[in-house]
């Protein structure tokens, strides 16, 4: 019997941490094991990046639904020096708004699709499509903030380039109401705040449809299939230093430099904030 | 589950359809919500087309749950928001546009919102200096308290609707009592006006202020009401009734415009009266659907326990015109499942009590009956629920302790613990004051003791008094620590060299850190518990509630950090770690609401089991004979029911409105319990309470009337001990 629960879904950052540690997937999504270890050195400007770079989604968010751009350079402009990286992505990020096209846009959205017995699931920065092009092309925009920019093998192989246009193919009619997307009619491109004139471009295929289909059916199988004791630790233990939990697995202490970060670290969700009887000091049970 | 003919009637309606659909709890209303959504998206509705807009989170599970379910139709996903949920994401992405209407004083830069604890730790900031000239002299309540009824004060006008400013008027206008209560409330209205005031200058916003920025100035502006009205074609709206008015407000102005809407009508609700709801404000909502759909159908109690709710309704003698009350939901006879339930019997045979005299007798009782139940009437620990008005820390461990020795798994749930209480965390920020030497802040050697008892792992309280007695020094106000090294060599025999060399270990790590100390407590805790705490050989290694301990309080010290910075407002890790010990902050910290656990009876306040919105085969009521089941929490700076949408200000609030309305919260609390109960009430009843006071409350004497009416040798009769 699989120790996955029922309704587990699947998704681009789970199954990429099952692919580096079974371990850490066990951790993270199984026990839902929180361990709040430091994630990178130096701690503050990790820090730092990770909430320029959330701020930057949101200001792209912002300028995506409507809120005018020179609204938003006025607030740009407003910063302090802490705000620089910000400033600056900004700037690059205009110039490369201006050459992408417009038409329609599905803006941070999640989609799911059911995958084998579970679901499998993604939260896009920007998906772009143009009811009126011939070739009905459906583009998938993905923000990265990381100083470097991570090679095209690299990325390649991430499951972030596999799952995202995969699952578009999926359970993209619904939300662009072009009908049955072919996996020929996806491009996805990554594109670096950084190196905003080198943006990385994966055109999809049936074949890379086929060949991601096959992979993630394999994977997901296999998660599926183990035991208590088969969530081995990864044996590259160079991926230890940035995982929060390596106290947990005896793999060492301090964590790993930021300089050695291939790509973004994964940025937290922000919760909801909500007035229930949990926040209310009033109600002294 | 199979569906019954009106649910399918209901789910299957054209998409263009606004239902109004009320009825009683366990009539299979929220059921019919969530398939009423599944089939909108099978009908080809775009999922994130559809919003679930809910009074509290917690309601969401049902919703959740469905949409997990593998096999749903592909493409997005459906929102699931609440008011505040609602507002925090639209003031967020529409900030640019409303924040120099909205009155910020710095529109350009980006807002900060507020969670209960740094609007309540800005709070103090704005209610010291008020103190310190005298204000509120006269109130003798804890200091937080105080702060946040000022808090909830603002909460209640943003989600009634009505100003801010008009916080005194309406208090002071119901209020009949002495002329000095008259002076706190305009000492709380000076401390909601400058606490406004200085969020505005600030760009802080508080919960308050985010519903007001959301619906005074997003609301009306076109690009962000186009924004709603295009991603949203579908509403289902469930638990109506524990919704606040402005929910209602916005609701009846945003239904025409959308396609279809499903609003769920709960009878005898509004639990949340004393956050806001409003359940006549929400019962006007049907007047903007086109179908109306009652289910009054238990799918969960037995006719003997709705007997139970009828002959309570009469034995509280509720006045005959009180569904004319503003503040009482509709309510109707309801009908049993009669193909289910057994038509005999009466309320005794789904009630069982016993008297004991003292109040551990009771609770030896409870866990005695409990288990009896689980062990040989076979019924799930989880389908199992203790309930109390109030679940305190000792009336908590006194159960849990109990169920432990019987073999039993609880789950509590008390929503306003305390982080500090935590052992991980007085372990941590005792550390911490042992790093940060130039705090001046010294702790006491048990605090030491116990600190380094959950630090390092094996060694027990008796051996870390002693470590702490030796090792532990104060010298002018500063903590030291001294080395295992140079204790006489039978005392580390005593005590180990193992231990003695982890706790050399984390001496030599504290050392090392505090010659280059950070400003971030955050990080401190961070590297604290990844170096060491958490390391083999220390207590917080395989400890999975230290782990999230740990956690929540270095989320809670970052983003107090985080938002002291960006309201350039002074404060350091010595600031946050004294505001946890005095219990500004961390005060509720505990945000998850806990889901039952397979295996664990759920341990609750009877309030927070009832917005679970779950039902149970076994209620255990405790302490049946307090006052605290029919009292309303003293609050001297607020009033829930005057500062409603329905109290016409300037009319006093007297004593028989305050009998009438805790007469009205009860049958209302009674009914709700007993309408999430399938098989049997226990009630725990001792002549003498926890605090050793006499135990006669009202909720007693109803319950004594409903049994009265019944011959004394009727079946079901139990036997009453002392």
């Amino acid at each position: 019997m699989t120790l996955l629960p029922l309704d587990f879904q699947f998704s681009q950052g789970s199954l990429q941490d099952y692919v580096d540690c079974r371990r850490r997937f066990q951790l993270r999504y199984l026990d839902q094991l929180a361990w709040p270890a430091v994630e990178a050195e130096p701690l503050l400007e990790h820090e730092q990046r990770m909430r320029s770079g959330a701020e930057f989604h949101r200001l792209i968010q912002r300028y995506l639904l409507g809120v005018p751009e020179k609204r938003l350079s006025t607030m740009m402009d407003s910063l302090g020096p802490e705000g620089s990286d910000l400033k600056r992505w900004w700037g690059n990020f205009l110039q490369f708004a201006n050459v992408t096209p417009g038409g329609n846009t599905l803006v941070e959205g999640v989609l799911s699709a059911q995958f084998g017995s579970f679901r499998l699931l993604a939260k896009y920065d920007l998906i772009s499509w143009d009811m009126d092009e011939p070739d009905r092309r459906v583009t998938i925009y993905d923000w990265k903030t990381s100083r470097q920019r991570p090679n095209r093998d690299w990325l390649a192989e991430r499951l972030q380039t596999k799952v995202y246009p995969y699952l578009l193919v999926q359970a993209g009619e619904q939300v662009t109401g072009l009908g049955k997307l072919s996996p020929e009619q996806i491009e996805m491109v990554y594109w670096f705040a950084e190196h905003p004139q080198e943006p990385q471009r994966f055109s999809y295929s049936d074949e890379q449809y086929q060949q991601d289909h096959d992979f993630l059916a394999g994977l997901v199988d296999e998660v599926g299939s183990l035991k208590e004791g088969d969530f081995h630790l990864t044996a590259d233990e160079s991926r230890c230093k940035f995982c929060t939990y390596r106290s947990l697995c005896d793999r060492g202490t301090a964590a790993g430099s930021i300089d050695q970060v291939e790509s973004d670290l994964e940025v937290e969700t922000e919760q909801d904030f909500d007035l229930d009887f949990d926040q209310i000091a009033e109600i002294e049970f | 589950m199979e569906l019954t003919p009106p649910q399918l009637d209901l789910i299957e309606a054209s998409n263009d359809q606004k239902i109004f659909l009320e009825g009683p709890a366990g009539a299979g209303k929220t059921t019919a919500g969530v398939e009423r959504m599944l089939y909108l998206m099978a009908q080809g509705a775009r999922a994130d087309t559809i919003l679930v807009f809910l009074p509290q989170r917690n309601l969401a599970q049902p919703y959740y749950q469905a949409l997990r379910n593998p096999g749903l139709v592909a493409g997005g996903t459906v929102d699931v928001l609440t008011l505040g949920g609602l507002a925090q994401k639209m003031v967020q992405l529409f900030w640019p546009l409303v924040s120099e209407q909205a009155g910020f004083a710095h529109p350009d830069q980006a807002p900060t919102f507020l969670n209960l604890e740094t609007a309540q730790y800005f709070m103090a900031r704005v209610v010291e200096p008020m103190i310190e000239g005298g204000a509120f002299d006269t109130v003798t309540i804890d200091r937080n308290r105080l702060y946040s009824q000022v808090v909830d004060n603002l909460n209640k006008a943003a989600v009634v609707g009505f100003p801010h400013t008009e916080l005194e008027q309406r208090l002071r206008g119901a209020w009949i009592g002495e002329i000095s209560q008259a002076h706190l409330y305009a000492d709380a209205q000076q401390a909601a006006l400058r606490f406004r005031e200085f969020c505005l200058e600030q760009n802080l916003l508080d919960f308050s202020l985010r519903v007001e920025v959301f619906l005074k100035h997003i609301w009306s502006v076109p690009v962000c009401r186009d924004y709603l009205s295009k991603t949203y074609n579908h509403l289902i709206y469930d638990n109506v009734e524990e919704d606040t008015p402005v929910s209602h407000d916005l609701m009846a102005e945003w239904l025409p415009q959308l396609e279809s809407a499903t609003l769920i009508y709960d009878w005898d609700g509004g639990y949340r009266i004393f956050l806001g709801a409003d359940p006549a404000s929400g019962y006007r909502l049907k007047d903007h659907c086109q179908e109306e759909v009652t289910f009054n159908h238990s799918f969960v109690t037995t006719p003997e326990i709705q007997e139970f709710t009828a002959g309570l309704e009469i034995s509280f003698n509720l006045a005959e015109d009180r569904l004319d009350s503003p503040f009482v939901s509709p309510s109707q006879p309801i009908v049993e499942d009669p193909a289910s339930k057994p038509a005999v019997g009466d309320v005794r045979s789904v009630l069982e009590f016993e008297t004991h005299r003292f109040h551990p007798q009771m609770l030896d009782w409870v866990v005695e009956r409990a288990s009896y139940l689980v062990e040989d009437e076979g019924i799930p620990p989880e389908e199992i629920v203790i309930l109390a008005p109030y679940m305190s820390d000792s009336l908590r461990y006194s159960l849990s302790e109990r169920f432990d020795r019987s073999g039993i798994a609880t789950q509590s749930h008390r929503p306003s613990r305390a982080l500090k209480d935590e052992p991980a965390a007085q372990c941590l920020l005792t550390l911490a004051a042992v790093a940060h030497p130039e705090w001046g802040i010294t702790p006491v050697s048990y605090e030491l003791a116990y600190a380094l008892v959950q630090a390092v792992d094996g060694l027990d309280l008796v051996r870390g008094q002693l470590l702490a007695e030796i090792v532990y020094r104060s010298k002018d106000g500063r903590p030291t620590l001294t080395s295992f090294d140079r204790i006489n060599p039978d005392m580390q025999e005593r005590i180990t060299y193992q231990l003695g060399e982890r706790y050399e270990n984390l001496r030599l790590w504290l050392d090392s850190y505090s010659l280059n100390p950070v400003d971030e407590l955050d990080h401190f805790l961070s590297r604290l518990f990844g170096e060491v705490l958490s390391q083999p050989g220390y207590g917080f290694h395989h400890s999975r509630d230290a782990g999230q301990v740990t956690a929540n309080l270095i989320d809670s010290a970052r983003r107090f950090r985080w938002i002291l910075a960006e309201s350039l407002t002074d404060g350091s890790g010595k600031d946050y770690v004294q505001l946890v010990q005095q219990g500004v902050v961390a005060a509720q910290y505990i945000r998850r609401w806990n889901e039952p656990s397979e295996g664990a009876v759920f341990l609750a306040p009877a309030y927070t089991f009832l917005m679970g919105n779950r039902p149970v085969e076994v209620q255990f009521w405790l302490d049946v004979g307090g006052q605290g089941w029919a009292e309303r929490l003293y609050q001297p700076l607020t009033q829930p029911y005057v500062l409603s949408r329905h109290w016409p200000p300037g009319t006093p609030w007297t004593d028989s409105e305050e009998f009438a309305s805790s007469q009205e919260a009860l049958y209302r609390l009674s009914t709700g319990l007993i309408r999430r109960c399938r098989y049997k009430i226990y009630l725990g009843l001792s002549d003498l309470g926890e605090g050793g006071y006499e135990m006669k409350g009202p909720f007693l004497r109803a319950i004594q009337r409903v049994l009265q009416n019944y011959p004394a040798d009727a079946p079901g009769t139990q036997v009453e001990t002392h």
